[in-house]
């Protein structure tokens, strides 16, 4: 089974919006200095269910990235997890894209790799949370898609999987070729391995750009405007009390003189 | 190319509330684009929730058939994308919600479509639509433009109220062939078991518990608290993750956006999405025994020390009162 998994690099997301900044065209955010961003949670979660796919029913696993040159610290752990191969995909014309163009990179790029049985993406992303980038991709390779996935039940032939619902779930049976948008209840991703590490740092990654894809006209279906960082300054008023319990007693005591309990 | 369009949802047999929310922000545009507003159902028995659909639509377009239950994605795009062609409209909005984060998108790619998904507010400038949402767990707000035909936008509900507005001149049946797409098939459905109590996105009163819980063992203190109030259990990311109670429960960017006049915080540090899921709460209080913890920045009333006692005295006083 070979699987394809798209994997980005954000800004740390447990990061408090005080500690994040925007760029000096204002247009994204950043980390600040000194911080490592990270692999996306839920791309880390897509990774985890590719590599335990594998170990069950064999295969490649091929982690892309589309990004800049400090990407690659986010392919290097995807190859340190235990991926097989990464690809960064690196063109200054793609810096800019919305979600359809970020889509149609990635899905030339899984076209390029060849013979896939699966596509693993992450539900969105935690630093834009557009959560679409999946369906362009989906729907420029013609494939089937199912998300949030919260488990992969069985695989007989075609995958049995849990696709969340505003309450509760549905079992479903996906035909494969497919793509899976996976949400963080499917697994706990590993922590990349010593020798993983050791390899990975040695391993190199290629990159391509957009003379290396087939790609069609990228046309902009979104633009961004501005971006504003939230900062919240208001503080809570504290109940105080001689003890816990007090605090808790004079907690109601407020609640109800406010009429809302 | 005319109308702004609410796909709407079934709640329960009728209309949930997040469509006469989503008409509310509809009508707004409609009239700033001064074009009708148009509404569309898609279920397997419309009757109630057509009834029940009453904002001022001028149109309202019905696509009914039992193959739209249980819920798939290819049913869904196909009975929307026959309503968009029938109505032509300029903006198509919907309640952001599963299953819309699933067809929506998938829908908008297919007609090669702007969309942005979870918007707080939406606003027409020039001719063009201009959306707000919140990113990065919530900590930044982005405005886009939105371009193509249609323009697609899902929206957080409980941002917006319903407005009272007469209309509706016609209801228009479509018939939609079923697609012959077998690719992904629905074998059963199963929903969260729940102790019964209020429904987390409706609830006046949401207690939440977070990771400062500690553990599953601990959790009785979250529903005692809930069980005297009346209130929906909500849970942070942390604690969905680890499985101490179900997901459904979770409150937050990637779970539910919850809108209650009452919000308590209970061990939950203040994650910027999970901040994002109460942006509509009234009133929030945080009970944490870190003074530092974000969602004291948050809250309107705090109180630093440790929740197995605080809650207890809190129950205790509660009942006092009620007597």
């Amino acid at each position: 089974m070979n699987i394809v998994v798209t994997v980005k690099q954000v800004v740390d997301p447990n990061l408090p919006p005080s500690y994040i900044s925007l760029d000096a065209a204002g247009r994204k955010i950043v980390s600040p200095f000194g911080v490592q961003p990270v692999m996306n949670g839920y791309d880390a979660n897509a990774l985890e269910a590719a590599l335990k796919l594998r170990e069950t029913h064999g295969g490649r696993v091929t982690a892309i990235c589309l990004g800049d040159d400090g990407s690659r610290g986010t392919l290097k752990r995807a190859l340190a997890m235990g991926a097989d191969a990464a690809v960064l995909l690196n063109d200054a014309a793609w810096l800019d894209l919305d979600s359809a163009g970020v889509g149609h990179v990635l899905a030339a790029a899984i076209r390029k790799i060849g013979a896939f049985d699966l596509v693993l993406c992450g539900r969105q992303a935690s630093d834009t949370d557009g959560g679409q980038v999946l369906y362009w991709i989906a729907e420029a390779l013609g494939l089937a898609a199912v998300c949030p996935v919260s488990k992969i039940e069985a695989m007989e032939g075609d995958l049995i999987v849990h696709r969340l619902m505003e309450e509760g779930f549905q079992r479903v049976r996906v035909r494969l070729p497919a793509l899976l948008g996976i949400s963080s209840e499917l697994n706990e991703p590993r922590a990349p391995s010593f020798k993983g590490t050791m390899m990975a740092g040695r391993a190199l990654v290629p990159a391509w750009k957009a003379s290396d894809l087939d790609l069609p006209a990228l046309q902009a279906k979104v633009e961004l405007r501005s971006l504003e960082i939230q900062i919240r300054t208001s503080s809570a008023k504290l109940i105080e009390g001689e003890s816990a319990a007090a605090k808790g007693m004079a907690l109601a005591n407020t609640l109800h003189a406010e009429g809302l309990i | 190319m005319a109308g702004v369009l609410v796909i709407g949802e079934l709640s329960e047999g009728g209309l949930a509330r997040a469509t006469l929310q989503v008409a509310g922000a509809a009508a707004s545009l409609a009239e700033a684009l001064g074009e009708p507003l148009v509404g569309a159902l898609i279920g397997r028995d419309l009757a109630r929730a057509a009834d029940e659909f009453q904002c001022g639509l001028a149109v309202l377009y019905l696509v009914e058939g039992a193959h739209y239950e249980p819920y798939g994605a290819d049913a869904f795009m196909d009975a929307a994308q026959a309503v968009i062609e029938a109505s032509s409209p300029i903006v198509v909005l919907c309640a952001q919600g599963a299953p819309a984060r699933e067809w929506v998108p998938r829908l908008a790619a297919r007609m090669q479509a702007g969309l942005v998904m979870d918007c707080s507010a939406l606003a027409i400038e020039d001719d063009a639509l201009i959306v707000t949402k919140p990113v990065n767990g919530g900590g930044v707000l982005a405005r886009f433009a939105v371009r193509g035909k249609p323009r697609f936008a899902t929206v957080r509900a409980s941002a917006f109220q319903p407005r009272a507005l007469e209309g509706r001149v016609e209801s228009k049946r479509l018939n939609v062939a079923l697609p012959d797409e077998t690719r992904v098939t629905v074998l059963s459905e199963e929903s969260a078991t729940d102790s019964g109590g209020p429904r987390l996105k409706d609830a006046k009163i949401v207690v939440s518990g977070g990771r400062g819980v500690g553990g599953p063992d601990n959790w009785h203190y979250i529903e005692e608290v809930s069980a005297v109030l009346g209130a929906a259990v909500g849970c942070s990311r942390p604690v969905a993750d680890s499985g101490w109670v179900a997901s459904s429960h979770q409150v937050g960017l990637s779970g539910t956006s919850v809108a209650p006049d009452l919000y308590i915080a209970v061990g939950i540090s203040g994650a910027a999405q999970h901040l994002a899921g109460i942006s509509a709460a009234k009133t929030v209080v945080a009970i944490n025994n870190s003074a530092d913890a974000e969602i004291f920045r948050r809250a309107d009333f705090g109180v630093v020390d440790d929740y197995r006692e605080v809650l207890p005295g809190f129950v205790e006083r509660v009942k006092q009162l009620r007597s």
